[in-house]
């Protein structure tokens, strides 16, 4: 049992410079904009101001003072409260993950921030020390995780219900798996891009501007405007290009450049980051799910997007906790899960559609082409100034459609390999899930009239997330629903088995 | 083609037909007064033109709606089926939307059962399931059928699993 402690006296800085940070609008409005001014909104402003910034670096101070915390062999004991004082214990089983984060101002000040998750929701989820030493948080870290190890490993002993967790008093060894390359930080930015698609539609418009103004009365389109001064256009449109592709690598190398995955027996640990480095661990026995993701930009880039499913963790953090690497080579990224989770078996043999699906999929009635053609007849855009072609875009979306459809059916796969469920849907972007019988907390199956008639099923799972993640998967045949229901039921073998 | 899923076997109360009747009763007998009230205001105080035609096309809804209202229970009833194990509760409902589902006892986290004036009217329970992500509820039991049900479902369900 240790004393009780306060946090790191850095901690008044943190909190001055986030004060400063958040009040900069209204320092640069009032001491900056309206230096000059006499107007008595700016002076009264001032005085409220200085009023309302004195009182808060006071609590910055009070707060310090009050806040604190001890650990117990068990669990962390937090008091703080200026006014109304609050103790609080977490014990060390309930925390999920631990992220470190490296901001800016961490580093100049040399510290660091570490905080626990645990699996409660709500405003008292996790245990944040938002300035501490490198010294004291690896401490922190070692001695949570020393007991949690202990604990689970005294588990696993009486009931081995989870392979990948075989008792170890070693410690264990962590193994880098994935550092990116210059050359796949830079085609990772490529994905990026897709927002030179402005380009467009920014002509549109501006040709729309020139309609509803008519100042330049030979203006029709803006290909003559184009033409008009082609060079000065050219020069522009370059340059804007460039610099939009300055920004797409820049940015992606600084939230992607630096990133490191490893493991090590029990847990993934991710650090990533070049200016703001965080780091953080997933426990791999909390993890519910795999999903590959591939949007049409990444396919064409032969890149993936591994999530990993987990319980707890805050609502907003999740896709941060969640993503290992957003711009996985596909067969890296594969290799990759099985050498996370070895335990995760990925089948390569998969089920397809019945052949009937395929004229169910052309045939269904698409609402979204319906509206927007309904939408386009009374709208008539003006694109290019060709309003009378409205029935092109019409044609054109349903060509959309219909090759998503189709591409839908033929990339749709479905297997059960012993205790895993593996679905892969999509038309041009594809997503693959995998998961655990033991992980499902519900499935269901539902059909409709159609279905009914063409003995087909939707199947829908349920995995313990925040909040709990659907999976769905359409028009499975019956036999393949039933045969579904049926694995699912036997979920308790797989307690038992391994207990 | 008429394969199926596998579907559970236990029935509603064969009374949930009648409560579903007169429930449907009562609300078109309010919606019918608030639409004759309405058509009186309109009429009385010549509101302006276009709202009579709502009020036309809405009571035309009204009607369909309540129509269907008065078939819906029959075939709600002749679909519902639910089952227990020890291990799981399956649920099947809905005939254009045939909707299955099979919850584990051990994620079940509460059970309960409730009565309205209309269910006490013909001494029956609706009882209801909470999960960690969902709620599920059979519509109406009989009073022992669901007692017995909720003690049972409340002793699988403090089974503790060990697979979390």
């Amino acid at each position: 049992m240790s004393k009780m402690k306060r946090h790191h006296p850095f901690q008044i800085l943190y909190d001055l410079w986030e004060l400063i940070k958040n009040a900069f609008f209204f320092i640069f409005l009032l001491f900056v904009l309206q230096a000059g001014s006499e107007s008595w909104w700016v002076k009264y402003g001032r005085i409220a101001f200085l009023v309302v910034f004195t009182i808060s670096m006071i609590y910055i101070v009070l707060k310090w003072l009050t806040l604190q915390y001890r650990l117990t062999d068990t669990a962390f004991e937090l008091t703080e409260g200026v006014f109304n004082k609050k103790k609080q214990t977490v014990p060390f089983s309930k925390i999920q993950h631990v992220k470190r984060e490296n901001k800016l101002i961490h580093r100049i000040l040399g510290v660091t921030s570490i905080t626990f998750e645990t699996t409660s929701q709500g405003d008292n989820s996790s245990v944040k020390f938002e300035v501490i030493t490198h010294k004291e948080a690896e401490r922190l870290q070692k001695e949570v995780f020393q007991l949690k190890n202990k604990e689970a490993n005294e588990e696993a002993n009486i009931k081995l219900e989870e392979e990948e967790f075989q008792p170890n008093s070693v410690e264990p060894e962590r193994t880098i798996h994935f550092n990116p390359t210059k050359k796949e930080v830079l085609k990772a930015s490529f994905t990026s891009l897709s927002f030179l698609a402005v380009i467009p539609i920014g002509a549109s418009l501006l040709s729309k501007l020139e309609d509803s103004f008519p100042f330049e009365q030979q203006a029709d389109g803006v290909i003559s405007f184009l033409l008009g001064a082609w060079w000065m256009i050219a020069i522009a449109v370059l340059s804007l290009a460039l610099l939009v592709i300055g920004a797409g690598i820049l940015w992606t190398y600084l939230r992607y450049g630096k990133y490191e995955i490893a493991s090590d027996e029990g847990k993934i640990y991710i650090t990533k980051g070049v200016l703001e480095e965080t780091a953080f661990s997933i426990t791999k026995k909390n993890v519910q799910a795999i999903q590959v993701n591939q949007s049409l930009m990444k396919r064409i880039l032969g890149l993936a997007e591994v999530k990993l499913v987990c319980a707890g963790g805050k609502e907003g953090d999740q896709s941060d906790v969640n993503n290992l690497y957003p711009f996985l080579p596909i067969d890296r990224a594969y290799q990759l899960i099985a050498e996370l989770l070895p335990t995760y078996e990925i089948s390569n043999t998969m089920y397809r559609l019945p052949r009937k699906v395929f004229w169910l999929r052309i045939l269904t009635p698409s609402w979204v082409w319906i509206i927007a053609t309904i939408g386009l007849y009374f709208w008539k855009p003006d694109i290019f100034g060709l309003s009378e072609y409205w029935w092109v875009l019409s044609i054109l979306l349903l060509v959309l459609i219909t090759a998503s459809r189709i591409l839908n059916y033929t990339q749709t796969r479905f297997t059960i390999n012993n205790q895993y469920l593996q679905f892969k849907s999509g038309g041009f972007s594809t997503s693959m899930f995998i998961s655990k019988r033991s992980k499902f907390i519900e499935v269901a199956a539902s059909r409709n009239i159609v279905q009914q008639k063409l003995g087909l099923a939707t199947l829908d799972t349920v995995n313990r997330a925040n909040p709990v993640l659907h999976t769905s998967i359409d028009d499975v045949p019956i036999d393949w629903a039933n045969k579904f229901f049926t694995w699912y039921k036997g979920r308790q073998q797989d307690m038992k088995t391994h207990g | 083609m008429n394969e199926q899923l596998q579907s559970p076997e236990h029935k509603l109360s064969s009374k949930s037909v009648k409560v579903w009747l007169l429930r449907e009763a009562i609300e078109n007998l309010i919606g019918f007064i608030v639409f004759i009230v309405l058509f009186i205001f309109d009429y009385k105080f010549t509101w302006v033109d276009w709202v009579g035609w709502v009020l036309i096309g809405l009571a035309v809804l009204g009607i369909l709606g309540a129509i269907w209202g008065f078939i819906r229970p029959y075939f709600l009833y002749k679909h519902w089926r639910y089952d227990i194990s020890e291990e799981f509760l399956q649920l099947k409902h809905g005939a254009l939307k045939e909707e299955h589902q099979l919850v584990p006892m051990t994620k079940i986290q509460s059970v309960s059962t409730k009565q309205g004036p209309l269910l006490r009217k013909y001494d029956l329970y609706s009882l209801s399931v909470q999960t960690m992500g969902s709620s599920h509820t059979i519509p109406a039991l009989d009073q022992e059928v669901a007692t017995k049900l909720r003690n049972t479902i409340a002793q699988y369900a403090k089974v503790e699993e060990m697979g979390e």
